[in-house]
């Protein structure tokens, strides 16, 4: 008797995971499958789920324009829940059960370098949304965002012109992993190669959901005090802490007049439910800022409303971030490459990526090069608004050529 | 002691048939039918948490002692086979792994190169989480710490371990972890060769666990951990040392657990503090609630079955999976307190009521609480 | 009366000397320079515009005034457009004007350009708004507020505004600020005893920036040179530097506080239905989360019928949350807690199943961004006391919200009868049911008391933390660790423990940082609860 059961549950085990491996392949001719890997709950839940119908929005797109090379695009969402080694996981069912022709996925550093070694494995093809510390170059993984060298160095040059502020010192405050540390290394071996001593930065780490920020505003607000030229923050806290430091730098009075807060991963989502009007001045630096000029912005925008409302998803449809236009640009190239090589196979994709070029929401032409599977962006600084937003105070002239490996690490 | 005291070896060896015969089958028809590599790793890694789990049901069915850390012994077995998998890429490539370049240093600390040879990294993922759980077992023991305080203060060391380990400054890769291992016994990890090689020794690992294990609790030994588990007070009032028997059972559970993670770290490729994270500890927990106490039949069972379901739904309804299983902790719960051993043991006694029934229509069926 | 004339007459000569010697007005403000300047690219051209619009105010005409704040404001709200060639106009909601004249333009056929203000220049704008708002605005309070502005750049202000601004206001209270604002400036004036006035000035703001600043003048050859100034230095180098010191030292305690009061408010609930049942409830900080979102709803409700008190939310909210929360304790206590009685990891596990119940369920309502909430004036900014130690209202807020958790829940358990039974059947379950208490009863109305103590937690931290689906998880533990360190069943412990943990945590963070805080506390714990079982404050009764 208990035998039965036990082989039956066995049995039963190997039936339920073999399910969609036979199932799916029924109408695997006329379209082809795209996979995301975005949590739809955890802690990434509210950043990463909103990319998930930024991917079928893009697919839709596609499909409504025939789809590519004849077939239309099917989305495969999955929910790796937050959890680093599930990213891992999902990524191998995708590509090897569901046999997807791309990924579209990660925020987090660490969820990339967990699915990294799975596309590798596999020769997939992993389109990477967000801005990262760079010293990464895999030809399995496409980074749709700027590395360090060619967007935070803009951003902090420009803080140090004299059309910004002057900059003179530097405090820096990151939740403590890789991004933050790498980004501040690069940046203090820049400013080290510009001549600043040591004494004009000071680093402080947190950790990951880290909320009580009392103690270091306090230290921020007697580094300003100190003499020795213009002070500015490096804010690269990721996630809810970086509301919680601006809330924090609001009820102490911290000005960014007296010391302007230059916000990595700072995002319009963060600053919902906060107070702007003390915040007004404070930066981020990003490839898309929502404010873009020009018509492609003002359709996309007007097409991820209608989207929302369509789809009933639960994100607001007047917010878009950098990293949802990353991964709607993605989608666009992949299907680009596609189209160009004829093929869906990645090896003749990964060809075609070169010299390809797509004019995207931010008014940029994005282009790639045969060097790297990096995508050339243009730099938008952006300054917050009243309305909880941010207006473009600067943009680079042109797209700067992406430095996997910066000089200054 | 659930489904345990029924079980004759029979049955044991049986699943171990079974449970050898899902590689085999793997390797057997890897290809186009059958198994594919993704399920071989699947299978693979269930069997670790399967371990884990059995882990966990040593304290909790034998003596009664419920860990919510075993996260951290799980996650030191990980990390020491993650270094010897580092060590062994180095030597092929010859390339430091990010996280020891980007902390400014140029070749391994020294204390690394232990892990080159294989026999010592083993030795150490059964010695370091031994070691670890002795002195944390003897000093709460001795002062008898116990019940859920016991519990609570598990969960705040593994607790304590992750924010140690999500610092860079650490030395263990920070919250990016390790990744990037080369090969297992030189077979290229994520290949079809790893897959079954790995999978192939967690069963059997989770096989030897279970004879082990039900041979260790029909000794005096585990007689002595189930009269703790009852009345622990008695059984020093009748002048046994419990410190000594809990402890040894403490630090054998501890070193299974590693165990369990030094096989499942190859499997996924990345080890990361977020094993450390106490709700992972507590879903081992559930796991094992789910399956059923004592015995590990149900550890097996429990784990088996809840990640299953939660790789399934995942991939099928990634919205669900949370509904379902917080329903199912709350059935379990309420309804079936001793796990799904209880269903059978249910349906059995329904079967003998049916019959019962049948001959005797008229008798009521004995009352039977959900304790 | 006589000094509305007198205003009057004043405007009426200003005028006239307007009308009459448009060249001398002329020679005041040239405002098609300025505008063409602020019109200019580049922040260079920005701040020499800016530079010449301040240097110009002290003697400026009451209608300059009114020309120049209305290009500043226009500038700052980003409805300043320029054309080619430096012409600049406002954007009004009646069409263009001419921005140095005033008046409507004719129609623009170019290509007009919104200068943006930047960091530097919107500091600039900020100067000349409260310079032009302290010559005259028409509420002395604005004016008070425009000092203050001015005060803290003492050095970029042309010292004759100070003087025109004395001479335009007849409010003592400005008055008087004006004339701290003259001795300030006087730093670098000739007279000896015009520059110890000034550093005696600077030093009853005692703030390290002070201190730094007050440093830095010992470079400055004459203060080295007089003794008489280099005595008043010291003196007031040693006088700010004390209480710079008091200051810190203060600083470090209110944090330590107002993060011991947090912990407080989210071990609370815990405290009680621990002590009373052993119960170890996993869900604590999702009642939390709960409370928190009650809170919001409440908050949406009066901003739907009653927009004008919206202020008032979190007052109003007070007992809605803790009926709510406490009916939801109720319930779990009823439906699940109630039959695990004498399983306590069995009731572990079902709370823990619970909790991810009621995390999804909100996320399924609510979403899983971060609420907004409304905070009302009085819980957002500060006030500065003494050296850099500054009074955050959300901080002191949460200090006070469980100062008088704390006294009314004591109060309930020493006084009322519920709470002679809580004591009761905390102290010996046995016994009390013995002689004729309902022990039962006394669970589930302690269980939803815990649960609403919890629900007020989310209330006290919402103004504070990120309102979210999972913000419950990350205070769990930390609660868990204040019960057991203070001793289960005893309210006093708790207290002492949160307060403990604290200052700990805030005192090592700045040494350490906060992860080795983090660490080092919870090593701490876990060691004094092994030569210390019972807690802190171990609770009398037999269990």
């Amino acid at each position: 008797m208990s035998l039965v059961t036990r082989r039956t549950v066995l049995t039963g085990v190997a039936a339920t995971l073999a399910a969609p491996a036979i199932v799916r392949p029924a109408w695997a001719a006329d379209t082809v499958k795209i996979g995301c890997l975005f949590s739809s709950s955890g802690t990434m839940a509210n950043l990463e789920g909103r990319l998930n119908y930024i991917t079928k929005m893009a697919a839709a797109e596609l499909n409504a324009s025939g789809g590519v090379l004849g077939r239309q695009v099917e989305v495969v969402v999955t929910n790796p829940n937050s959890d680093w080694p599930t990213y891992a996981q999902m990524g191998r069912q995708l590509l090897q059960e569901q046999k997807v022709a791309a990924l579209f996925g990660c925020w987090t550093s660490v969820s990339r370098k967990s699915v990294l070694p799975v596309v590798e494995e596999n020769n997939g093809l992993l389109f990477y949304p967000l801005h990262f510390e760079g010293e990464e170059n895999s030809k399995n993984v496409v980074y749709l965002n700027s590395p360090p060298a060619s967007s935070v160095l803009p951003a902090v040059d420009y803080l140090m012109s004299s059309d910004g502020v002057s900059a003179k010192r530097f405090f820096m405050v990151g939740t403590d992993y890789v991004w933050p540390r790498t980004i501040n290394k690069i940046l203090k071996g820049y400013w080290k190669s510009k001549g600043f001593s040591e004494s004009s930065w000071h680093e402080e780490y947190v950790p990951f959901g880290f909320s009580n920020f009392q103690s270091i505003v306090n230290q921020i607000r007697t580094f300003t005090s100190q003499t020795g030229g213009q002070p500015i923050v490096v804010l690269t806290v990721v996630g809810s802490s970086i509301a919680d430091f601006l809330r924090e730098c609001i009820n102490q009075g911290v000005k960014p007049t007296d010391i302007p807060v230059l916000g990595l991963d700072m995002v319009e989502a963060d600053l919902e439910g906060l107070d702007t009007t003390s915040l007004v001045g404070n930066l981020n630096c990003w490839a898309y800022l929502q404010n873009a000029p020009g018509p492609r912005n003002q359709a996309f925008l007007a097409n991820w409303a209608a989207y929302v409302k369509s789809s009933n998803a639960p994100y607001s449809p007047h917010v878009a971030i950098d990293p949802m236009v990353s991964t709607y640009d993605g989608v666009h190239i992949w299907a680009e490459a596609a189209k160009k090589a004829g093929s869906f196979d990645v090896p003749a994709v990964r060809t075609a990526f070169a010299g390809l070029q797509f004019p995207d929401p931010s008014g940029y032409t994005l282009s790639m090069t045969a060097d790297n599977n990096y995508v050339a962006r243009g730099v938008f600084i952006g300054s917050v608004n009243a309305q909880q937003g941010f207006d473009v105070l600067w943009q680079s002239s042109g797209t700067p050529k992406p430095v996997p490996y910066s000089p200054f690490g | 002691m659930g489904s345990g005291e029924r079980g004759p070896a029979a049955t044991a060896v049986l699943i171990a048939i079974l449970l050898v015969l899902v590689p085999l089958m793997g390797l057997h028809l890897l290809g186009s039918v059958g198994l594919s590599v993704y399920l071989v790793n699947v299978v693979g890694q269930v069997m670790c948490f399967a371990l884990l789990a059995m882990s966990v049901d040593l304290m909790w069915g034998g003596a009664g002692v419920l860990s919510l850390g075993h996260g951290l012994f799980f996650a030191i077995g990980g990390y020491l086979s993650a270094m010897h998998l580092l060590r062994t890429a180095f030597a092929k490539t010859h390339v430091l792994p990010d996280f020891l370049q980007f902390m400014g240093q140029t070749r391994f600390p020294a204390y690394w190169h232990l892990f080159d040879s294989l026999p010592l990294t083993l030795l150490a993922i059964l010695l370091i989480p031994g070691v670890v759980a002795f002195v944390f077992g003897f000093v709460s023991f001795r002062s008898r710490v116990n019940g859920v305080y016991f519990s609570i203060i598990t969960q705040a060391l593994t607790y304590t371990a992750m924010l140690l380990m999500f610092r860079n400054d650490t030395g263990f890769g920070g919250n990016n972890g390790m990744t990037g291992f080369h090969a297992v016994a030189g077979l290229p990890v994520g290949g079809a060769g790893a897959a079954v090689l790995l999978t192939t020794l967690s069963t059997l690992a989770v096989l030897v666990a279970l004879v082990g294990g039900r041979l260790l609790i029909t000794t005096r030994f585990g007689r002595m951990l189930v009269a703790i588990r009852d009345d622990e007070p008695r059984l020093r009032f009748l002048g046994y040392d419990t410190l000594w028997l809990k402890l040894s059972a403490w630090c054998l559970s501890a070193m299974v657990a590693a165990v369990a993670g030094a096989l499942y770290v190859p499997q996924v490729g990345i080890i990361n503090p977020s094993l450390l994270d106490p709700s992972l500890s507590l879903e081992i927990a559930v796991w094992v609630a789910v399956g059923g106490r004592g015995g590990f039949y149900g550890a097996i069972i429990g784990a088996v079955l809840v990640n299953v379901v939660k790789f399934w739904l995942s991939a099928a309804a990634p919205s669900l999976w949370p509904f379902v299983l917080s329903l199912l902790v709350l059935l379990v719960v309420l309804v079936l307190p001793n796990g799904l051993t209880d269903l059978s043991n249910r349906s059995r006694s329904w079967m003998a009521d049916l019959g019962r029934g049948l001959r005797d229509s008229g008798r009521r069926r004995p009352e039977r609480g959900a304790g | 009366m006589a000094r509305m004339l007198k205003t009057g007459a004043l405007a009426l000569v200003a005028l006239v000397s307007l009308l009459l010697g448009s060249s001398q007005a002329f020679a005041g403000m040239d405002r098609s320079a300025i505008v063409g300047l602020l019109c200019g690219t580049g922040s260079h051209a920005v701040m020499q515009g800016a530079d010449e619009m301040l240097a110009n105010l002290p003697t400026a005409s009451p209608a300059d005034l009114d020309w120049a704040r209305a290009v500043v404001q226009a500038f700052s709200r980003r409805t300043l457009r320029c054309g080619g060639g430096g012409v600049g106009y406002i954007a009004t909601s009646g069409g263009l004007i001419d921005a140095a004249r005033l008046e409507a333009s004719p129609p623009v056929s170019s290509v007009l350009r919104s200068p943006f203000p930047n960091l530097r220049t919107r500091a600039a704008l900020d100067r000349l708004t409260a310079a032009i708002a302290v010559l005259n605005a028409p509420a002395p309070e604005a004016r008070l507020a425009a000092v203050g502005i001015l005060a803290s750049h003492s050095d970029l202000i042309p010292p004759a505004l100070a003087e025109a601004a004395l001479k335009r206001t007849r409010n003592p209270r400005v008055a008087e600020a004006l004339r701290g604002l003259i001795v300030l400036q006087r730093l670098h004036a000739p007279d000896i005893g015009q520059r110890v006035a000034a550093i005696r000035a600077m030093s009853e703001n005692a703030t390290s920036r002070t201190e730094n600043e007050l440093k830095s003048l010992r470079a400055d050859p004459v203060y080295a040179a007089n003794p008489r100034v280099a005595a008043a230095l010291d003196h007031g180098i040693a006088h700010v530097r004390l209480w710079v010191q008091v200051g810190a030292v203060l600083s470090l305690l209110y944090n330590g506080v107002s993060a011991g009061s947090v912990l407080f408010m989210s071990a609370i609930g815990l405290s009680i239905i621990f002590g009373l049942m052993g119960v170890i409830n996993l869900a604590q900080g999702e009642l939390l989360m709960v409370g928190a979102y009650a809170t919001y709803s409440v908050q949406q409700i009066i901003r739907m019928i009653a927009p004008g008190y919206i202020s008032l939310y979190p007052v109003v909210a007070i007992p809605v949350v803790f009926i709510l929360t406490g009916l939801l304790g109720i319930l779990i206590e009823w439906t699940v807690i109630r039959h695990l009685y004498r399983r306590p990891l069995m009731t572990l596990l079902a709370t823990w199943g619970i909790s991810l119940l009621l995390i999804n369920l909100v996320r399924v309502f609510f979403g899983t961004q971060n609420l907004e909430f409304d905070t009302p004036p009085y819980l957002t900014g500060g006030v500065a006391v003494v050296g850099d130690f500054f009074i955050t209202w959300n901080h002191l807020a949460a200090i006070v919200f469980a100062v008088g958790a704390f006294t009314a829940t004591l109060a309930l358990l020493r006084f009322t009868s519920i709470g002679l039974f809580i004591r009761g059947v905390t102290q010996n379950r046995d016994m009390a049911g013995c002689i004729g208490i309902s022990t039962r009863r006394v669970d589930m109305l302690a269980f939803g008391f815990g649960a609403g103590l919890a629900g007020l937690g989310g209330l006290a931290l919402s103004p504070i933390y990120n309102v979210n689906p999972t913000m419950g998880t990350g205070f769990i533990i930390d609660s868990f660790m204040v019960v057991v360190l203070g001793g289960v069943g005893s309210l006093i412990g708790t207290a002492v423990a949160a307060l403990g943990i604290g200052l700990v945590d805030v005192g090592i963070e700045p040494f350490y940082g906060a992860v080795a805080a983090k660490v080092i506390a919870l090593l701490l714990i876990i060691l004094i609860i092994q030569w210390r079982p019972e807690g802190l404050v171990a609770a009398r009764g037999r269990r």
